[in-house]
């Protein structure tokens, strides 16, 4: 695969991301399902790093985690670095233990979701903010809203990886 | 596992790494002013959120118009009824104005006043959290919003305060955010306490009258105003009327609830305090 390949490969995986961002970020909110609004980022870096493995996912966590971080409200910096790893696991996991199907993509992202659930719940019962049942009452509803968004967001990706994805350009 | 990282992007974990070290110092660092960079793609994809977001409110607008004519039409009507009335409370508060006015100048009291210097903005973007309340507005620094400044409807009621600004794009923190910390005052008591965000609340659309004095007797239904103590915030902001009256876990103080008087879901266009003088 030559350099011109790798960047046009790259640049269409960032063109299938737009409509997630456009989605999660302006849309979504505006209707949330009884107060929810989801969480589609990390379903995109879950359905790329699937296809295209660890290697591909830890750089597209990268880039996700770096519009998560620069394109929202109220980033720290934290969310780079934990869609990186995210991207570099699900991609070892799909791999080695699982396959490129949504069955796998659907695991994936329900770990980099519940892991990212749990940390958030961590830091608010650290800070004190709120009580465990409390905090689990936004926290399953938005895991559970946000896996349902899985197929949509698999079935974008998988069109792009079936276009250009893997070394098909080469 | 030195191999499989070697292989798959340990490069572009250290990146990451680096990265996520200097988005945190920054965020700190530059405290209610957007980093550079969150304010460069802020900046450029304002205008898509811009568009998206009046895309979005016409759509709703015409599925309004189409499918809830009649309740429009009864709500109109409505309307014309309230502001008979109002403007009959208005012919009276003139009058009370102007006996005002004489008794305060007889006593040689200085005369009250009140002015807001507003910036009208629009609101293109939401929560996109569940684990916080923010708007997203269409102006910036370039129209001299700053951190810290208010943020009202057209009525006067408190949508909540601005916590992170960018050249064309601010974010608000709503009144019912886990970081709301402001002086409140009851209107017909005028039994003053502290508004606070709560977490639970929160989802619930509410927010706390917190640290009540023991003598307050308050009922459900009372306005609440925010009471401009430290001069940071103004005074008389309304933000909503008290639901309910508890008193905490340890047993030692007495909170309100207060339910926002904003719609928070349906705001299209806010205005913006930059400055404000109030002479009570």
């Amino acid at each position: 695969m030559t350099r011109r390949d790798l960047i046009q490969k790259w640049a269409v995986y960032g063109l299938g991301l737009v409509p997630i961002w456009l989605l999660d970020a302006c849309i979504l909110p505006r209707y949330p399902l009884w107060g929810v609004v989801p969480m589609l980022l990390p379903l995109a870096a879950a359905a790329v790093a699937v296809l295209e493995g660890a290697s591909a996912g830890t750089g597209f966590g990268l880039a996700v985690g770096l519009l998560w971080e620069l394109a929202y409200p109220g980033g720290f910096g934290g969310l780079v670095l934990y869609m990186a790893l995210a991207g570099m696991a699900m991609g070892a996991v799909s791999q080695y233990a699982l396959s490129q199907s949504f069955l796998g993509c659907l695991i994936c992202a329900g770990g980099a979701l519940g892991l990212l659930e749990l940390l958030r719940m961590a830091r608010m019962l650290f800070i004190n903010a709120a009580g465990l049942s409390e905090l689990l009452q936004v926290a399953v509803p938005e895991f559970l809203w946000s896996l349902a968004w899985t197929p949509l967001v698999w079935l974008l990706f998988r069109a792009v990886y079936n276009r250009v994805g893997g070394t098909k350009l080469a | 596992m030195k191999d499989f990282l070697r292989q798959n992007g340990i490069l572009l974990l250290v990146i990451a790494l680096l990265l996520s070290i200097l988005i945190g110092i920054v965020s700190v660092a530059l405290g209610g002013r957007a980093d550079p960079l969150s304010d460069l793609v802020n900046t450029v994809t304002a205008p898509v959120k811009g568009g998206v977001s009046a895309a979005a409110d016409w759509l709703e607008s015409v599925y309004g118009y189409v499918f809830h004519y009649g309740e429009i039409e009864d709500e109109l009507a409505e309307l014309r009824a309230q502001v008979g009335k109002l403007q009959e409370e208005v012919r009276k508060g003139e009058e009370a104005i102007r006996e005002n006015e004489q008794l305060r100048e007889l006593l040689k009291f200085q005369a009250r006043r009140r002015e807001l210097t507003t910036e009208p903005a629009k609101v293109t973007g939401r929560s996109t959290s569940n684990w916080e309340s923010t708007l997203t507005l269409s102006k910036g620094t370039s129209a001299g919003i700053e951190a810290g400044d208010c943020v009202i409807t057209e009525m006067g009621v408190l949508v909540g305060v601005v916590s992170e600004t960018g050249l064309n794009w601010s974010t608000v923190s709503t009144v019912i955010n886990t970081d709301t910390e402001m002086g409140g005052i009851i209107m017909r008591t005028y039994s003053a306490g502290v508004l606070e965000g709560d977490f639970a609340l929160m989802n619930q659309g509410r927010l706390k009258l917190n640290y009540l004095p023991e003598e307050a007797q308050l009922v459900s239904g009372d306005e609440v105003l925010t009471s401009g103590r430290g001069e940071v915030f103004p005074s008389g902001l309304v933000v909503g009327r008290v639901e309910g009256v508890f008193t905490d876990p340890s047993g030692q103080t007495r909170y309100a609830v207060v339910e926002p008087s904003v719609a928070l879901d349906s705001l299209i266009e806010v205005f913006v305090i930059k400055d404000f003088e109030i002479v009570e």
